[in-house]
């Protein structure tokens, strides 16, 4: 408590030089947290929108067709499954999928093709599929022959709304699968590179042609929050019970963009190191001129029986007690900040594609990390700075300290 | 230790100080042989650099020694580690320095309390010591105030207080009457003498004022770091 007190009263002798210091950890403090906010911000939104807007967060497949997909790798009897899926919690939506490749020809122009069999109302609920048809509309909610082109694929096929588009591939009974449909919309998915191939056909129509009845490749599930997605997809895999059948995150799915997520959000921690550098350096510098300064005073304590090790603290708690103080003000700064930014977020001067997703604008998020990752490193590195001087301090020589002027 | 030396506070025995200023060697002091007896109160005096300031810091441990032996109620010095020299001088020596060395953040009342906190004395206790001491050292209604509002009279006898409220063995005193005019510097004397009269507290203060001198019981005269005279006053 003493030493509390005049460590509290010391911080407060050298107002201009406290203020200084208490400015450099503040400012420290709000910039690695709004630093941490804006990347957790910006790689949750990318990944929001690319899970949400396309993948999903969690997908089940049949064992095996992650790692070699194949026309006959079906998850089978899926409108048993999805109403399961339903059941468990977080689970917010979900969507069957059916894929394969072909052939398609709008009058003399034809291309390879992706052919996705998507479930109109169920693929609007969880990806919002509609939002991505930018020329005509999407599909009928009953199979009607119609077709929804990307629009790198309709600009392939110099096809538009309204022509006809014919599809060859193989069914999974070993025939030639062709048919007619009429292209009903064009789509941009945000994946420009699969918009060059990209065919979308009502499920029901998709599973005829390919003789796939009842059965899809995938079902694309999205959750409540991007947080412990592994136990959800736990909680998946006991409820659907159903060995053959594998449910799988996002980090495992798109293993790639994941991985290069990671690496980016490195990069954070380089900013971070950086700051810590500069509170470190402001710190130290501060101590160092308290504690030549208070050289005598600290040899007087000594003298008067005051142990090394309570001079020790006296030094250390003067700098914690600051650190403290350039918390609480630089998480109020933080929180401004970073709520406005959450809100409003910061227009890119130059749009960029990541995962096929383009952004324009970022947002920070309002965690707790962004407020004790800061914390633990403004005091660590305050304590740590103020270590070797407060040891000076300690191991003052009393008399010779006490004639210092 | 034997029976003779139980009521020796101090013995100091071929005390040499060598230290180096700017690289050459000095000699401040030259095998002092000197012994306090409990309840004494002795001037050491001497003209500036005699080596009394030095005598002081090595007989309480605030300084080494180059050849010789400190013993402080019996016990050697040189064998202490520092954290039971700094527990000896906080339960045993109060310190009375001439540029007064108080606690520049701390009020008149926390200055004379910080040592009995260091001690552990409980609140009521400390309270009552310093509110009896400073009532008996002319500081009443200064308890609250900062050592930058009190005069340099007021500061020294606020040490003074600092000094003995802990009910030390020995009181060290560096010059206690430089910074201050005759008449303050005589008043602080006659209280300390009184102290010393009235409670058996151990007194050895460093001097060069001849009007302090006359006050003291016992002189010791240093003059290039020896002992030049040590003779009793009435």
């Amino acid at each position: 408590m003493l030493t509390f007190k005049i460590a509290l009263r010391n911080s407060f002798r050298q107002k201009r030089r406290t203020t200084l210091t208490v400015l450099t950890m503040l400012g420290g403090f709000a910039l690695a947290s709004i630093s941490i906010a804006w990347s957790d911000g910006s790689y949750a939104y990318v990944i929001d929108m690319f899970t949400r807007n396309q993948m999903g967060h969690i997908q089940l497949h049949r064992a095996g067709y992650l790692d070699r997909p194949s026309l006959y790798k079906t998850v089978d009897d899926y409108k048993t499954l999805g109403p399961a899926l339903e059941t468990v919690e977080r689970v917010q939506d979900w969507a069957p999928r059916l894929y394969s490749s072909g052939l398609a020809s709008v009058g003399e122009k034809s291309s390879g093709v992706r052919i996705i069999g998507v479930d109109p109302e169920r693929e609007t609920a969880t990806t919002r599929f509609d939002k991505k048809v930018t020329e005509g509309r999407s599909f009928s909610l009953a199979p009607s022959q119609e077709a929804l082109l990307g629009t790198g694929l309709a600009k392939t096929l110099k096809a538009k709304v309204g022509d006809e588009v014919v599809i060859v591939s193989q069914g999974a009974d070993g025939s030639i699968a062709n048919d007619l449909y009429r292209i009903v919309g064009l789509v941009s998915s945000g994946d420009a590179f699969g918009d060059r191939t990209a065919l979308y056909l009502h499920l029901t129509d998709a599973q005829e042609l390919l003789v796939l009845e009842n059965r899809v490749h995938e079902i694309a599930v999205v959750v409540d929050g991007l947080d412990d997605l592994d136990e959800v997809a736990a909680a998946i895999q006991t409820t659907i019970q159903q060995p053959e059948v594998e449910a799988a995150t996002w980090q495992e799915f798109a293993r790639s963009f994941y991985v290069a997520m990671r690496a980016d959000q490195q990069g954070s921690w380089i900013m971070l190191f950086v700051i810590i550098l500069v509170v470190a350096v402001g710190v130290l510098n501060t101590v160092l001129m308290t504690v030549l300064e208070r050289r005598r005073e600290y040899g007087v304590l000594r003298a008067i029986g005051t142990g090394p090790g309570q001079v020790f603290r006296m030094v250390v708690m003067e700098v914690v007690i600051m650190a403290v103080v350039s918390m609480i003000l630089g998480s109020v700064v933080a929180y401004i900040v970073n709520y406005q930014l959450s809100i409003e977020g910061i227009a890119l001067p130059t749009a960029f594609t990541y995962g096929g997703v383009t952004f324009d604008r970022l947002y920070t998020i309002i965690n707790a990390r962004s407020f004790y990752i800061p914390a633990v490193c403004i005091i660590l590195t305050a304590v740590v700075a103020s270590l070797v001087p407060a040891q000076m301090a300690a191991r003052v020589a009393p008399a010779r300290a006490m004639r210092t002027h | 230790m034997n029976a003779d030396n139980d009521h020796k506070v101090i013995i100091a025995e071929g005390v040499t100080k060598e230290y180096s200023d700017n690289g050459l060697p000095v000699m401040a002091l030259r095998g002092i042989d000197l012994t306090i007896e409990q309840g004494e109160f002795a001037a050491i005096v001497g003209p500036s650099g005699s080596g009394k300031t030095t005598f002081l810091n090595v007989v309480s441990g605030l300084d080494s020694i180059t050849e010789g032996s400190v013993r402080l109620d019996g016990k050697l010095l040189s064998t202490m580690s520092g954290r039971e020299l700094s527990d000896y001088r906080r339960d045993r020596i109060g310190f009375i320095f001439q540029a007064y060395n108080l606690i520049p953040v701390l009020t008149v009342e926390e200055n004379v309390e910080y040592i009995m906190l260091l001690q552990g004395i409980d609140k009521k206790e400390r309270h009552r010591r310093v509110r009896d001491l400073l009532a008996q050292l002319g500081l009443d209604g200064m308890a609250d105030r900062l050592p930058s509002r009190l005069s340099g009279g007021q500061q020294q006898r606020v040490a003074v207080a600092r000094a003995i409220v802990s009910r030390p063995a020995l009181v060290l005193a560096d010059e206690p009457t430089a910074n201050l005019d005759s008449k303050t510097a005589l008043d602080l004397i006659d209280m300390m003498r009184r102290l010393n009269e009235e409670s058996g507290v151990t007194f050895v203060f460093s001097t060069h004022d001849s009007m302090i001198m006359a006050r003291a019981r016992r002189l010791i005269v240093l003059k290039d770091g020896r002992i030049d005279r040590d003779e009793a006053q009435a």
